[in-house]
């Protein structure tokens, strides 16, 4: 970040009007609750798993020669590009997207925009059949999260066209610091994000005068039997390497068991009172649990009600984990140029002002800040017409520390461990879900 | 059931002058239990056997190819990982039917015996709370029973409690949401082998100087055996699978084998592991209803379902 003296330090967020922070978490929530719901989502997966025979990965990119420069040079314009995004994710104005629209007039190519992505797993059990098969999806743009398996089966299979880095003009000159070279797309050589969110520590101030500024607050025994733990594996392992002061993405089995030993104490001891899923920011706002592991539009969107303004957000010195939603283009996409446009377009300050100012999530493209605070061009008439819908002037969202992190944020978000095989995903979830799955 | 009355006029026996009408005829019951059939065989049978196969299976999520390796030695290492959980289940669904049938026995004899012309009614009041979703019904339980909330709330600061009690988070918790939560499945049942007792009996066993105690104990009791087995069957068997009143109510050492199941399919990915608890969890209800089914006959099963 640049121009970071401007923006108030995380701590001032209260001095914000709190409505700013509104619509953070929807999608999130939306999706948490779906897959813990989706009974049907996991049947569709389970069936789809038994559909499809010993087939080995294959068709890849490698093999093949796609995603090279010469392959990238025989690609035309189709003036069609098909982009599955997860709901409530991108800019809506009289039930328009106002930047596909400008995308549309600017470059002619027609978007069609569909909401199909629920949940990670799900979705990818739906397309992998067809990239098995070396067909088409039905979609040149898909949106996978970092911190979810199928990221990495779709990369290490070679299920993913490497993107045209020629094409890349307005990601390689806007793009933030967290967004750029990322652990888990190196040189992004298959993915642009599309935006990001914080797993870190929430807790409850009018009880916890003195939080510290360490991660040890939620092992600590102080709070023993009020500690919200999180149910989901990934986010109580990576918060147990954390702890035991062991960067995720680059851990290795040893340190997992390690983390997995750290836990399994603070469990013993009584300290954690459950282990939650979506659910545990209700148990935080009851006072059921005083310190909780939480997403951090969470907390913010709880600060919206004067009822929990005592709820505070804590990055610890040990970092937060960060996660990040990827755009990323399919094998077999039938239109990956007119893909690569619409990637590249999202990075232009212009359009990535528009989007955050009406989702609030966190903005792959510092920039756009300028943009929310001194509209130029045609953004200008966009964001004004946005106002009167969302009732906030463009600038509070410029200010928000969640949407452009201040450099304490970027310095403290620690991306997830990437799994490399089922093998890793199992020796993972073997270690962390026995302890959230206490008889 | 009875056999089918197949097409046999004595008139027409070897006549075979119109063996079509015969042939229709004959075909006709099973014609009319194939709509019955189908779904038996499409929406039971296929899922069973696909995931019995599935359980000794080895899968692979990431590419989704599943190999037959007829690795029986999954049940062994999903039992020695999960036995706990499943005598916590075994357990918790067992204790939540017991407060369910001791809770609704009194509901349903009176509904039946003294509902009057208002019995139906009665029936209604009792189902009316289950007209709400039961994922909504147990999260309200969750906010009731929180540690600061109306009950605990008010209890802690009049100093009846101490501040750290807490019932949330609790094995306790978790039965009482079960006890709850299927206790329409016990009552039902129930107040339909008390209704259905001949008050003709109770008049005589009352003739023979049977107190009432006695008649309650030797008639009454007796007769709605085949009842309280259903009832318990209905309630226990649900009881045992389900993971919402675990996951909304308990804690970190209560965790019932729904819940493992669940997330062997959602979150571990671990297709055969899962298919192979889901298949123990399976034998143990029908070893249930073939105790059931052994002890009382299989038409007793159907006057309750």
């Amino acid at each position: 970040m640049n121009d970071e003296g401007g923006a108030g330090p995380a701590q001032e967020r209260s001095a914000i009007d709190p409505s700013i922070w509104r619509g953070l978490t929807q999608r999130r929530m939306s999706r948490r609750t779906m897959l813990a719901s989706a009974g049907a989502g996991g049947l569709a997966a389970f069936l789809a798993a038994c559909g499809v025979q010993g087939t080995s990965p294959g068709g890849g990119a490698a093999a093949s020669g796609v995603g090279t420069a010469s392959w990238w040079a025989r690609q035309k314009l189709n003036k069609k590009v098909n982009f599955a995004n997860w709901p409530y994710y991108i800019d809506v104005l009289n039930g328009k997207h106002p930047t596909l629209e400008h995308f549309t007039q600017t470059t002619g190519i027609q978007v069609s925009y569909t909401e199909p992505i629920n949940a990670n797993l799900p979705f990818y059990a739906k397309i992998r059949p067809s990239l098995q098969a070396k067909q088409y999806t039905g979609f040149d743009i898909i949106v996978m999260t970092n911190n979810s398996p199928p990221l990495g089966y779709l990369i290490n299979f070679g299920w993913l066209t490497p993107l045209d880095q020629s094409m890349m003009k307005n990601f390689y000159t806007y793009a933030g610091p967290l967004v750029k070279n990322p652990s888990w797309d190196r040189g992004n050589k298959y993915t642009m994000a599309w935006q990001s969110g914080w797993t870190a520590i929430g807790y409850n101030s009018s009880v916890i005068k003195n939080p510290g500024s360490s991660i040890g607050i939620l092992f600590d025994k102080k709070y023993a039997g009020k500690v919200g733990m999180m149910s989901d594996p990934q986010e109580l392992g990576s918060a147990g390497l954390l702890a035991i002061g062991v960067d995720p993405a680059t851990s290795t089995e040893s340190e997992w068991a390690k983390a997995a030993k750290k836990l399994q104490q603070q469990k013993s001891d009584g300290i954690v009172r459950a282990y939650y899923d979506q659910s545990y920011i209700n148990h935080l706002k009851n006072g059921d649990t005083l310190v909780s592991q939480v997403w951090s539009g969470d907390i913010f969107q709880a600060d919206l009600n004067s009822k929990y303004r005592d709820l505070k957000l804590l990055i610890p010195d040990e970092g937060a984990m960060s996660w990040t939603d990827n755009m990323c283009i399919p094998m077999n996409a039938q239109n990956p140029k007119d893909a690569m446009m619409l990637m590249d377009y999202y990075y232009d300050p212009q359009s990535q002002a528009v989007v955050e100012y009406y989702g609030n999530y966190v903005c792959p493209v510092p920039a756009a800040r300028q943009v929310l605070l001194n509209p130029a061009g045609w953004a200008k008439t966009t964001l004004k017409e946005m106002a009167s819908s969302i009732g906030l002037p463009p600038s509070v969202t410029a200010d928000a520390p969640t949407v452009f992190p201040t450099e304490q944020y970027i310095k403290s978000s620690r991306p997830y461990y990437q799994y490399k095989s089922q093998e890793e995903l199992t020796a993972w979830n073997n270690l962390f879900l026995p302890i959230t799955q206490g008889a | 059931m009875e056999q089918p009355v197949l097409a046999h006029h004595p008139g027409r026996v070897g006549s075979g002058r119109r063996p079509q009408v015969r042939l229709g005829k004959a075909l006709a019951p099973y014609l009319l239990s194939l709509p019955a059939g189908l779904w038996l065989l499409v929406l039971f049978l296929v899922p069973l056997i696909v995931m019995l196969s599935l359980s000794l299976q080895t899968c692979n999520f990431g590419t989704g190819a599943c190999v037959m390796t007829w690795h029986w030695a999954e049940f062994g290492q999903q039992l020695s990982l999960y036995r706990g959980q499943f005598l916590t289940s075994v357990y918790f669904a067992g204790a939540a039917t017991l407060i369910d049938l001791v809770v609704s026995f009194p509901i349903a004899y009176w509904i039946a015996f003294y509902g009057g012309r208002k019995k139906n009614f009665f029936l209604l009041m009792l189902l009316v709370p289950f007209f709400v979703s039961f994922v909504i019904r147990t999260v309200v339980w969750q906010f009731i029973l929180s540690d600061q909330g109306v009950v605990l709330g008010t209890l802690k600061n009049a100093h009846l409690l101490p501040q750290s009690f807490h019932v949330l988070a609790t094995g306790y918790a978790v039965v009482a949401g079960l006890a709850y939560n299927y206790l329409p499945f016990t009552a039902l049942p129930l107040y339909v082998a008390i209704e259905r007792i001949d008050r003709r009996v109770l008049d005589a066993a009352y003739d023979l100087y049977a107190t009432k105690r006695q008649a309650f104990t030797k008639v009454i009791l007796p007769l709605t055996v085949p009842g309280l087995f259903a009832a318990f069957l209905l309630t226990f068997i649900p009881a045992l699978g389900d993971y919402v009143n675990q996951t909304v109510l308990g804690g970190t050492s209560n965790t019932m084998i729904g819940t493992v199941i669940q997330n062997s399919f959602l979150v571990n990915l671990d297709y055969a592991g899962g298919s192979a608890l889901s298949a123990v969890l399976l034998a143990i209800s029908l070893l249930g209803i073939f105790a059931y089914s052994r002890l009382l006959g299989a038409r007793a099963i159907e006057e309750y379902l």
